[in-house]
């Protein structure tokens, strides 16, 4: 269970880009985050692994507030919550394996990393994970060799070397093609119900949200605009989620 | 109406053009003045004549030279043709040989010599020998110089007046001809050999400063990149109790690490490759020991005996095998001390000499670092559970020591030299600079979304304090004397204990720092997230930046009074320049970099150091290459005019040849030289243009 109370983020320059956000999240849902793009869907996934420290606030999951926890702990709660990105964060100059192994590292004695040093049995992990997102064959590619739906894979592979519990998933789709953004959202809802992932998944397409979540959010203007499930959403909801002028576009 | 505006604004802006045109032509013409420029200086003939004499030779090298084989025939001249006269018979040889004809004359006649058999295209001069045994050299009838230059075939035709001697009537004279001919090919001349030879030297200086700096730098480019140390904050409690831990880890470190260094070194030195080779899998033992201690399971978070372990484990090993490097380094060095394998021999023994001398106070860092992190992992938790009043107490008390701390090792660094005890004011204005936007937050105002209003409030308050803590430090420890009368701080001693000399000054000094640093502490509270990234960076960039500015000439200069002149101090002046030069490239592209992966691997739950290595490293390698070579290529162009200084090298060379106004043997220098520089040039641009 993830909770989220009164989470609020004000930027150094005083942007308030998240206002008093309150969520509950069971475990094991798909839950998708729309908004137009600047309505806080990033700065909201950021907060809840605190790549971005939150202004105010508690964010709660399974008991452990991670608002509060020091470096060493907040590593270990990362450890337990994957992420992939819009651009997917790969190191392009690195091979595809190489990128798939960082997943683990912290799980890895550090002095290893010093001396650039995998133990074998993460090689092998490493090699499934490529195996379950059907690209095995790719491993000693350089990242940048791969095209982006492939990518993304490579960032869904490097996340299941965290055998996390939880998914952050920040437009994991918007940069790519609609017959490639189905198949790596059709990996999000494998990792969601043969893993029981619990799963955050921002989107630019209602469609899409749609198609995969048990549940939507909308941010608009960093505020809670709606939390319901998808079917809720009419014309009236999605007017006020995406403005008057908007017109929904469906994506196959 | 309309129009009038504009016009208004083209008027005011064509005056200030005109004024600025005007500001310009007073600089340049002040600018004309101080350099003294005068263009009748260039003029004046003797001058003219010298600069034509030295860039005449200087743009004829002495590249090469040639060996000559001189070739001599004779004929006798008689003068005034007696009436008996008869010419000697020529017998023809393959011998060179001249025939004269007439064989007899008077003064001012012209006589026709003919020359067979000596070398093509040579020169050869006539001399004309008198009875008495005098030579003179006869100008050939028709040449400018003495020397004429014989036929393709080793024969010549000149002719040559008698000369007028008195008193030479009857006598009989010898006509001799010389000639200079090549023998073999040109080779290279000595000048030459001993170029080349410095040029080696120049060029390995500039490789040997290069390589040394390459490690530095790298270390030091990631503490002055901004992208990654501006994030980097931590608690403050957790950093004060480190840095208070800092001097006990240093006097534990040199007394236990520095030892078990010593202990490990002379192992390697005394026992040879076998004992050596025993102990390095020992200390492999150890290591994969410590792998089973790293181990997979979750480590519970909060005190942790492993991870502590770990880190005693850790500093011990790398002491050690720093230690036994070192052993082995300085064996190797006694062992092998001729051939090529001396070479490697020399390098391994005074890197082992090095290791000897540093293996102390690197025990002493690693100990500080250790116990440092030691103790804010262990007080983590407990910095963490702490209550608010708890936490400003021991903010308070941890900041005293702290701040006492930095203010006795800054004072004591003033202690050495007049301008140096700046630096005390310097760092109590920086605490101070916390103390008035805190109390201001606390008592005053504490905004929830802070405006620019209260960001310039924060920022002025910020400064005044940060002026007022430096005048009065300024005051206290006198630093006005030091300042304008280069005096140093009166070394008298305070009291003294554990061996360690405190000086009144320094005790002073530590009494200011307590106090802002209690105050601070006492303000900010163990919980408070201290920006320590953001003060990394300014003072590695501020080291690198005034290090920057200091050209390698000006080192040169100190690294000659230091280590003597040679290339010695030409490597340890170029070095240390570009370590400040690289590191501050490097750190540039490190600001370049996909920000992506790091954050990418941050929400893996990697540690800093493991960013860096997976998400960083592998962005830079390309970069770092291509800098690496284009300081190589400086280096080189500043190897060779180090030597001027006393750097070594071909520069040294050069400005002998120049002291001793020999222009054409230093046309030679600075043939090669610019030979070097343009192949070091294009090679290295090409190299970059591979990698960037
Ligand atoms: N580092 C930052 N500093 C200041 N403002 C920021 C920063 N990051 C994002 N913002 C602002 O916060 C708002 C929300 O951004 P973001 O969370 O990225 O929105 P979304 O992901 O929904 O497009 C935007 O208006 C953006 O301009
Ligand atoms: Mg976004």
């Amino acid at each position: 269970m993830l909770i989220i109370e009164n989470l609020t983020k004000i930027y150094d320059n005083g942007f308030m880009a998240l206002d008093n956000i309150n969520l509950e999240i069971p475990d094991g849902q798909f839950v998708a985050i729309i908004g137009l793009s600047g309505s806080g869907k990033s700065t909201l996934l950021r907060c809840i692994n605190r790549l971005i420290d939150p202004t105010k606030g508690r964010i709660i999951w399974n008991g452990i507030d991670i608002t509060a926890a020091t470096d060493d702990e907040l590593r270990q709660i990362r450890r337990r919550i994957g992420m992939i990105f819009q651009q997917f964060n790969l190191v392009k100059r690195s091979s595809v394996i190489t990128n798939v192994m960082a997943g683990r590292l912290g799980y890895i004695n550090p002095l290893f990393s010093l001396v650039n040093y995998f133990p074998p049995q993460e090689k092998a992990r490493a090699l499934a994970a490529l195996e379950r997102v059907g690209i095995a064959d790719k491993a000693y590619n350089r990242a940048s060799a791969l095209s982006g739906g492939q990518q993304q894979r490579v960032g869904i592979a490097r996340t299941l070397m965290q055998e996390p519990e939880m998914l952050l998933a920040d437009e994991p789709v918007a940069s790519l093609d609609p017959a490639t953004s189905h198949s790596v959202m059709k990996y999000l809802e494998l990792l969601n119900q043969e893993d029981g992932l619990t799963i955050l998944c921002s989107l630019h397409f209602l469609s899409l949200a749609r198609a995969y979540s048990d549940r939507v959010i909308a941010l608009k203007d960093g505020k809670l605009e709606f939390d319901g499930l998808p079917q809720e959403i009419d014309n009236e909801r999605f007017k006020m989620i995406y403005g008057e002028d908007a017109v929904e576009v469906e994506i196959h | 109406m309309n129009t009038n505006p504009p016009r208004s604004r083209s008027a005011l802006r064509r005056l200030l053009l005109l004024l600025a045109a005007a500001a310009i032509l007073v600089i340049f013409s002040y600018g004309w003045t101080v350099t003294r420029i005068d263009l009748s200086v260039p003029q004046e003939p003797q001058r003219q004549r010298n600069v034509g004499n030295a860039l005449r030779e200087l743009l004829s090298p002495n590249v090469f030279t040639q060996d000559y084989e001189v070739l001599t025939a004779t004929a006798p001249f008689t003068i005034g043709c007696p009436d008996a006269f008869e010419a000697s018979p020529v017998v023809a040889s393959d011998q060179p040989y001249i025939v004269v004809e007439p064989a007899c004359g008077r003064a001012n006649e012209v006589v026709t010599v003919r020359g067979y058999n000596f070398a093509a295209n040579g020169l050869a001069r006539v001399n004309w020998i008198a009875a008495d045994g005098e030579r003179r050299v006869r100008r050939v009838v028709g040449a400018s110089g003495d020397n004429f230059i014989t036929d393709g075939s080793g024969g010549f035709v000149v002719q040559v007046e008698v000369p007028r001697i008195r008193g030479s009537a009857g006598q009989t004279h010898t006509i001799e001809v010389q000639g200079r001919f090549p023998v073999g090919l040109p080779r290279f001349s000595d000048t030459t050999g001993l170029v080349i030879e410095k040029m080696v030297e120049t060029i390995f200086l500039a490789l040997i400063a290069t390589a040394v700096s390459i490690l530095p730098s790298a270390i030091l480019s990631f503490f002055a990149a901004q992208n990654l140390m501006h994030p980097v904050r931590t608690p403050l409690g957790g950093l004060l109790l480190s840095f208070t831990l800092l001097p006990l880890g240093w006097l534990l470190g040199t007394l236990l690490l520095g030892q078990i260094g010593l202990l490990a070194l002379n192992v390697g030195r005394l026992s040879g490759v076998s004992g050596a080779t025993t102990a390095g899998l020992l200390l492999l033992g150890a290591v994969v020991s410590t792998r089973k201690l790293g181990g997979n399971a979750v480590m519970p978070p909060g005190f942790n005996p492993r991870a502590l372990l770990n880190a005693v484990l850790f500093a011990v090993i790398a002491t050690a095998a720093l230690g036994l490097i070192g052993g082995l380094g300085l064996l190797f060095g006694s062992t092998f001390r001729d051939g090529l394998l001396g070479y490697v021999g020399a390098l391994l023994g005074s890197l082992g000499s090095l290791i000897e001398l540093a293996i102390v106070p690197i025990g002493g860092i690693i100990g500080a670092f250790t116990l440092a992190s030691i103790g804010s992992t262990l007080t983590r938790q407990a910095l963490k559970h702490t209550s608010a009043a708890m936490s400003h107490v021991l903010g308070g008390i941890l900041g005293a020591l702290a701040g006492m701390i930095l203010l006795g090792l800054t004072a004591s660094i003033g202690l050495t030299a007049a301008w140096l005890s700046l630096l005390t004011p310097v760092a109590a204005a920086g605490m101070a600079s916390a103390i008035l936007p805190l109390l201001y937050r606390r008592f005053v105002h504490r905004p929830e979304n802070p405006t620019t209003t209260d960001r310039a409030i924060r920022t002025v308050l910020s400064w005044s304090g940060a002026a007022a803590a430096f005048v009065v430090a300024f005051l206290l420890l006198n630093v006005r004397q030091a300042l304008v009368e280069g005096a140093l701080p009166p070394q008298t001693v305070a009291f003294e204990a554990l061996g360690i000399k405190f000086y009144a000054y320094v005790v002073q000094a530590m009494l200011i720092g307590a106090v802002l640093g209690g105050v601070a502490g006492a303000m900010a509270g163990t919980k408070a997230n201290f920006p320590i990234g953001s003060v990394l960076y300014t003072v590695t960039r501020t080291l690198l930046n005034a290090l920057r500015s200091i050209e390698p000439l000006i080192m040169g200069l100190v690294f000659v009074i230091w280590v003597g002149i040679g290339p010695f101090a030409g490597v340890l002046a170029l070095a240390l320049h570009s370590v400040a030069s690289l590191g501050k490239l490097y750190s540039e592209q490190i600001e370049n970099i996909d920000a992506g992966p790091i954050e990418a691997l941050q929400s893996t739950g990697a540690n800093r150091l493991q960013t860096i290595m997976y998400a960083v490293v592998p962005q830079i390698i390309p970069p770092y290459i291509a800098f690496t070579m284009y300081r190589w290529d400086i280096n080189v162009r500043m190897s060779t005019i180090i030597g001027f200084v006393g750097g070594g090298g071909i520069g040294f060379l050069l400005q002998q040849q120049i002291n001793l106004l020999r222009y054409r043997d230093a046309g030679v220098a600075v043939l090669a030289i610019a030979i070097v520089v343009s192949i070091l040039d294009y090679a290295s641009a090409s190299i970059r243009e591979r990698y960037i």
